[in-house]
């Protein structure tokens, strides 16, 4: 295994398994098998720098590195995208 | 390289006491032998069925740093030699929930 990322959605994390050469619509591809939403419909912000992936560049030329943070966001119904938001623990108390 | 790997089969969720969601590889979750006890273990654990885990007594914190040593330990196993590193504030803990998981 050469790298994974963790791309984080309200209180879902995804550890995906990638090599830096592949492109970002290659990690959206392994997205919509887990989240069920079409590549089109999302997008891809590296949390760090709050720069949204291109489609058509790799991961090692957006800067994205081994354990990087990226955050995912769904195309709403009036086209827009949705606001990142990535869950703090913090603000939800533990059962236990 | 392999086909496909991100199969929804191929991964389970770990869900934290916040319940956080974690959806890792089922190879980078058997690097804990608890879970693999219960992913692999004809007694018919729930947990083998739905490729879901909840660990109600792992804060959220935790249940990452725990995910990311997963991983770190599936590169090291393969050749590629870095540090892991751990915040000193979170010792106990992780090395609580380290035990329990048995990795």
């Amino acid at each position: 295994m050469a790298m994974y990322i963790r791309v984080k959605r309200e209180k879902t994390t995804y550890f995906i398994q990638c090599d830096p050469t592949e492109k970002t619509s290659d990690i959206k591809q392994k997205l919509q098998a887990l989240t069920d939403q079409p590549t089109d419909k999302q997008r891809l912000t590296l949390v760090s720098s709050n720069e949204i992936l291109v489609d058509s560049k790799t991961l090692a030329e957006q800067k994205v590195e081994n354990d990087a943070v990226v955050a995912l966001t769904f195309r709403k119904d009036d086209d827009d995208f949705e606001e990142v938001n990535i869950a703090r623990p913090e603000d939800f108390t533990s059962f236990s | 390289m392999e086909e496909e790997t991100t199969k929804k089969a191929e991964m389970v969720k770990l869900i934290s006491a916040e319940g956080f969601e974690f959806v890792i590889d089922k190879q980078a979750a058997m690097v804990s032998q608890t879970i693999r006890n219960m992913l692999t273990s004809p007694g018919g654990f729930s947990e083998t069925q739905q490729g879901q885990v909840t660990f109600p007594e792992i804060s959220t914190h935790i249940l990452e740093k725990i995910c990311q040593y997963f991983y770190w330990s599936l590169q090291f196993a393969s050749g590629k030699e870095t540090e892991f590193h751990i915040e000193p504030e979170i010792t106990l803990d992780l090395m609580m929930a380290a035990n329990y998981l048995h990795c």
